[in-house]
């Protein structure tokens, strides 16, 4: 038998591991605390924790599948769409949407719908931002990154202009859905959630598909019969999306992409994107409910699960740049 | 393949300038020139790799540009110095790809007995379950050079391949790239920098001066010493070993 197919079964393995891992810190998250033996507190207790949980999985799900995909079209392994500043504008967009059309309009009162345009908006600029970047640089990884944080900061402060400027009413009625976090989930659009994710999966089964060959490089991918430019151009487009998809159920958590997707690089050693993205979604899971058990039941909520992650995404990112020095 | 008025410019400066050429079937042909003349950029522009400003180039009769890029990917490779591949990935998991084009990533058993002969044709039995990032330069660039074969295409590209590769693994390389035009019955073009490696193992010359060909032919008609003087602007002494043209210079 081949290293190559060793390594699969190997891998294989190693996500039903992740897998059992994953259901496990979901069954202890429900059931913890959770008074079965008193029927309506039980009821109440899930009603809070499953929304909460759902909203976990899709987050995992679509930042490791974005910074995978992500690190791959780029072909380095320490950047994240995170670090060039695709969480900051999205909430830009969002914040902009609610400076022109008031808290007061549909657009803000129905979450549904002000998602659905933030879905729209942020597909159509940040994928317009990003392939420019990409052209103008010609892939040159350097500048992208050097843009993408002044843009970063450029969509900052542009957002902090508008609240400033804001009606302190609206500005704290829009702080509640800007500001995601764990213990407020946006739980009103998981359907919608759901359904874009799925729909971004399905839009592009092709691409995914040649994603492994993309990781080749781009000549490497062209020689073998890759229409790369607009391949990347939908990639791309899929990248922002779940970009959307996880800042608006959960906020901004700007390490979690660079870590779940190293960790499952470091772990499963292959190219095949079908396992790295299952394993970085599952290793999503173990961090996001992992640390929001220890948020809820060691620290009382004192600390919120983003300062486990961030902390424990700095010391990795350190790790990944001097011991390993970007290699895997 | 037929190259006609191939033009390409970067900003105001034109680094292609109407070239022609007719590329002999089943021959080995080298681009030659000094840097800058032009000949990597036509490279680039014949394999699809760098977009054309103007010009034709006809491919077994119909243009490159409206061929598809997976159809084409069956009769034409490329392979470039770009190839820092920054995966884990086996020799033979390298190679396997070179059958993508064909089967996509799930290979048939005929894709993988393609493999197995691409593998042996490179010798790399050996080595098929190491890591490519583990190889020497030359043991990587005969993994890739397997993945072409793999490919199974008419015509193979290589750009600059002898580059970084020391006088060993160089010649090795030109030697292979000599059997799969000879063995293999495939048009193969390179882009050289060393031009008795142009002059020893090809059968065409294209040479390159300033964004236009300077001269085009049989090794033994461009092998000249004042064509070279001409391309080079430096004197070259030319002698004959084995019924080859060979320079020296310095």
């Amino acid at each position: 038998m081949h290293k190559a197919k060793k390594v699969n079964v190997r891998n294989v393995i190693r996500l039903v591991f992740l897998a059992a891992a994953a259901a496990a810190a979901v069954a202890v998250y429900l059931l913890i605390h959770s008074h079965p033996e008193k029927p309506k507190l039980f009821h109440y207790i899930l009603s809070l924790r499953i929304p909460t949980l759902v909203c976990m999985v899709i987050a995992s799900i679509s930042i490791g599948a974005a910074t995978l995909i992500f690190q791959s079209i780029v072909n380095n392994r320490i950047v994240t769409p995170a670090l060039l500043g695709m969480s900051s504008i999205y909430s830009f967009l969002h914040t902009a949407a609610v400076f022109v059309f008031g808290t007061g309009s549909s657009l803000y009162l129905n979450a549904n719908l002000s998602f659905a345009v933030d879905l729209v908006t942020m597909g159509a600029v940040g994928t317009l931002i990003y392939w420019y970047l990409f052209r103008a640089t010609g892939h040159n990884i350097l500048y992208i990154m050097l843009i993408g944080t002044v843009l970063s900061s450029l969509f900052g402060s542009t957002q902090s202009a508008m609240i400033r400027v804001m009606d302190p009413n609206e500005y704290d009625a829009l702080l509640t859905t800007l500001v995601a976090d764990f213990n407020h989930v946006n739980g009103e659009i998981i359907a919608l959630a759901v359904i874009a994710l799925a729909a971004i999966g399905f839009l592009l089964r092709k691409e995914l598909k040649l994603l492994d060959v993309i990781t080749m490089g781009r000549d490497q991918a062209i020689n073998l019969g890759v229409d790369y430019d607009h391949v990347i151009r939908r990639l791309l487009f899929g990248v922002v999306l779940c970009m959307a998809v996880a800042t608006a159920t959960i906020g901004p958590v700007s390490f979690l992409g660079l870590i779940v997707a190293n960790l499952s690089r470091q772990v499963l050693k292959t190219y095949k994107h079908a396992h790295l993205i299952v394993g970085a979604s599952l290793m999503g899971m173990l961090a996001l409910i992992g640390g929001q058990l220890i948020s809820q039941h060691i620290f009382h909520f004192t600390v919120p699960v983003s300062t486990f992650v961030t902390i424990a995404g700095g010391v990795y990112f350190l790790y990944l740049l001097l011991v390993k020095k970007g290699a895997y | 393949m037929n190259v006609q008025d191939l033009i390409k410019s970067y900003g105001h400066k034109t680094v292609v300038n109407e070239v022609s050429f007719e590329v002999p079937k089943g021959k080995v042909l080298s681009l030659i020139g000094p840097n800058g003349a032009g000949k990597s950029t036509v490279m680039g522009m014949i394999s699809r790799l760098i977009a054309r400003d103007a010009g034709v180039i006809q491919f077994e009769g119909e243009d490159l540009s409206k061929w598809k890029s997976k159809e084409l990917a069956k009769h034409l490779a490329i392979l470039t110095q770009h190839n820092n591949v920054q995966m884990k990935l086996t020799v033979r998991e390298l190679v396997s790809f070179g059958r993508f084009p064909y089967s996509g990533s799930r290979l048939t058993d005929e894709d993988h007995d393609m493999v197995d002969k691409a593998i042996a044709y490179m010798e790399l039995e050996d080595f098929e379950d190491r890591y490519i990032d583990e190889l020497s330069g030359g043991q990587r660039q005969r993994a890739y050079i397997a993945m072409v074969i793999a490919q199974d295409t008419d015509y193979v590209l290589l750009d600059e391949p002898t580059n970084n590769l020391d006088i060993y693994h160089a010649s090795n390389l030109m030697r292979m790239a000599r059997r799969l035009c000879d063995e293999l019955g495939k048009t193969v073009i390179l882009v050289l920098h060393e031009i008795n490696y142009a002059a020893f193992y090809s059968d065409y010359i294209c040479a390159f001066l300033n964004g236009k060909i300077a001269k085009f032919g049989p090794v033994e008609e461009v092998m000249t010493r004042e064509n070279l003087k001409e391309i080079y602007n430096v004197d070259f002494e030319i002698l004959n070993i084995n019924g080859r043209p060979l320079t020296i210079y310095y």
